[in-house]
């Protein structure tokens, strides 16, 4: 990653060209740098950001000059300006800050739809988030929260589980000193949880179907431990009659109109004080690998922002 | 329906010949609250199984009349529902100790009860599904898997739809949902499950793509109010239905073929739609790379048995009450094949293995 002067990107039709305030810096940044993903190169890096229209395109109609949006999506953040589909951009109220804005975008909608679609947890169920001082699991821990779910939570460090618990987990369970089955069954009562939102993957999946009561779901929304290798269909009939999806977030902002739906709920909860944001540093762009050094070390505990 | 070692039924059957040998060396012992019968030592037509293996390892055989234990509750059989898992069991595919007598289903008059069986009488009419055994003319069966008889549904009745119905009820109702506008698809749209989901998804008011391998069985998927039949044999159902749905795909498989069918059905689903397994006629699925899920565009997936749908007698009351209500009020057809006499339950297992009668096959001790 190297800091370069680039042309101002100019829109097509249906496009709008956006002054970046804060990129966020994400897991899926890292993955497009080292070629896990691909995309065409050179590129430049960024999915996700906050700032003000400065030129739209002639069919561009959701957005206009001046419109303070957010978005999360294709690549182009890391910069100062960056050109968008006009109906990915999203208004933000005048109550969320555009640092707010960026930091919520991605993680922010995937709690949300983690907990309110692929999943619709209800008061009084009890949800397993693996992960919960992470960047989604903060979120998610407090959303499931809100809704009166319990949640149980896992984390690897006493720092993070003190976190876990400010977010609103009932129980926090340290992974590196006990075995999140058997705790997690005890603290059911052996009835196991209604769902498991697991983005750990490879460490966590077999374990995790054996603590969902019967008809429970698996909800595995990402991999940071490796992918899950195929398994036995059986199992899932063994152990309950489990569902088991791998939501992207992608399928839940399909539409403009799920799209508006979905950062609208974030934005209000964000201005509501219902969702506390951790920031845990904002970088100045030119030193992008510093922040990707910093996420990849996985001391941070919170969004990384980088300001043009 | 139920693969070898897939549903959890082989833990759950009962081994009636640890009851009989029970009943023998407990026979000069009081029995349970027997008020008006005197059965105890006597003996009952069963088909037995000795060995497995092809329909013709059963036979008619003189045996004990089995004894409750306490929470059992014996039932003179009026009819057994004849199903594939009987089959499973026979060949050895799905295991129980020998020697054994098949059949999971039934209806029938109780005429004992254990000491600690509370939810039936003597005199009750009563159904089941799960009990091993239930081809003699007497089971005995935990009392809390008999569900009472309203008087305006039949035995026969009760015994052809105690399985493939309440399957069928969970499947449209709890396994997903199935809203009026949806659309699913119906893999053996003319099966035992499949004419029965049929009529449920339309009733619910979904829109319902069929199945089938022949134009026969089309005709009666039709019939039973398939909006839509794809006869796989002659068109792949995979173009088919995304042609049928505008490209679109549908909201929800129901799937009890497995092997044949599992990797097309990824390809025929909307975004966020839900595959439900029940069953693997044609073979397990080999096992499933979960990432396949998201790149199809969120997808779920679940592998259900009938056991965890009427987990509680909470549970399998309300769903026994709710297809029994739907017969009575000619919402739900049955299609009764054929009707054997017990002894020629071999017979009845040819028919139902060559898989050219569309129906259910019941036998009558």
């Amino acid at each position: 990653m190297e800091l370069v002067e680039l042309p101002v990107p100019q829109p097509k039709a249906n496009e709008a060209v956006v002054k970046l305030a804060a990129s966020g810096v994400n897991f899926i940044d890292v993955y497009f740098r080292e070629g896990r993903y691909k995309a065409p190169l050179p590129l430049v890096l960024g999915q996700e950001g906050a700032g003000v229209v400065t030129a739209v395109g002639t069919d561009a109609t959701s957005v206009k000059l001046g419109d303070r949006v957010a978005w999360s999506g294709p690549l182009g953040s890391y910069a100062e300006y960056v050109v968008m589909p006009a109906d990915r951009l999203l208004p933000i109220p005048s109550n969320v800050t555009d640092q707010h804005a960026a930091a919520a975008m991605l993680q922010g909608m995937t709690a949300h739809y983690l907990s309110y679609d692929t999943y619709p947890l209800r008061r009084g169920e009890t949800a397993l988030v693996h992960a919960a001082a992470g960047g989604v699991g903060l979120l998610l821990v407090q959303m499931a929260h809100h809704i009166g779910a319990r949640v149980i939570a896992t984390v690897s460090t006493e720092e993070k589980a003190k976190l876990a618990r400010e977010a609103g987990a009932d129980e926090v369970i340290l992974y590196t000193q006990s075995d999140f089955e058997a705790e997690t069954k005890r603290l059911t009562g052996g009835k196991g949880v209604d769902v498991v939102y697991d983005s750990v993957g490879k460490t966590t999946f077999e374990k995790g179907l054996n603590i969902l009561r019967p008809r429970g779901m698996m909800v595995l929304f990402g991999g940071s431990s490796g992918a899950v290798p195929p398994f036995d269909l059986i199992a899932l009939s063994q152990k309950g009659s489990l569902y088991v999806t791998r939501p992207s977030l992608m399928s839940y902002i399909a539409t403009r109109e799920e799209l508006m739906m979905r950062s609208g709920a974030v934005f209000g909860m964000i201005a509501a004080g219902k969702l506390k944001l951790r920031i845990d540093h904002t970088y100045p762009l030119a030193e992008a690998q510093q922040a990707h050094r910093d996420l990849e070390g996985r001391k941070t505990t919170g969004k990384l922002l980088l300001i043009p | 329906m139920h693969s070898a070692g897939s549903s959890g039924a082989a833990d759950e059957c009962i081994d009636p010949f640890d009851k009989l040998r029970a009943s023998s060396s407990a026979r000069k012992k009081r029995g349970p609250q027997d008020d008006n019968l005197d059965i105890w030592g006597s003996t009952m037509k069963a088909i037995r199984v000795q060995h497995t293996g092809g329909p013709e390892v059963m036979e008619l055989a003189e045996v004990p009349v089995p004894q409750p234990k306490p929470a059992e509750a014996l039932v003179k059989v009026s009819v057994a529902g004849v199903n594939l898992i009987d089959g499973h069991f026979r060949d050895g595919s799905l295991r129980t100790p020998l020697p054994f007598i098949p059949g999971q289903e039934g209806a029938g008059v109780v005429s004992a009860v254990g000491v600690q069986a509370r939810t039936v009488k003597v005199g009750d009419r009563v159904a089941w599904s799960g009990a091993l055994g239930s081809y003699a003319e007497y089971v005995a069966a935990s009392a809390d898997s008999l569900v009472p008889l309203p008087a305006n549904i039949t035995d026969e009745q009760a015994a052809a739809a105690m399985m493939h119905g309440l399957t069928a009820h969970y499947l449209a109702n709890d396994a997903h949902e199935l809203k009026a506008g949806e659309t699913a698809l119906v893999h053996a749209a003319a099966g035992g499950v499949g004419l029965l989901l049929v009529q449920m998804a339309r009733a619910i008011g979904a829109r319902v793509i069929g199945t089938a391998s022949s134009d026969e069985k089309a005709r009666q998927a039709r019939e039973a109010g398939a909006d839509e039949v794809i006869i796989f044999t002659q068109q792949d159902f995979e173009p088919e239905v995304k042609r049928l749905t505008g490209g679109q795909g549908v909201d929800v498989v129901y799937d009890g073929v497995g092997k044949a069918t599992f990797e097309k059905n990824l390809n025929v689903m909307r975004p966020r739609g839900m595959l439900v397994l029940y069953g693997m006629s044609s073979g397990p699925v080999p096992p499933v790379d979960p990432a396949k899920l998201s790149e199809k565009g969120s997808l779920y997936m679940a592998r259900t048995t009938l056991a965890h749908f009427t987990a509680t007698r909470e549970e399998l009351l309300a769903r026994t009450g709710a297809l029994f209500a739907m017969i009575a009020d000619g919402k739900l057809k049955l299609r009764i094949a054929k009707t054997y006499p017990l002894a020629d339950a071999a017979q009845a297992h040819r028919d139902m293995e060559a898989r050219k009668i569309a129906g259910k096959l019941l036998l009558v001790p």
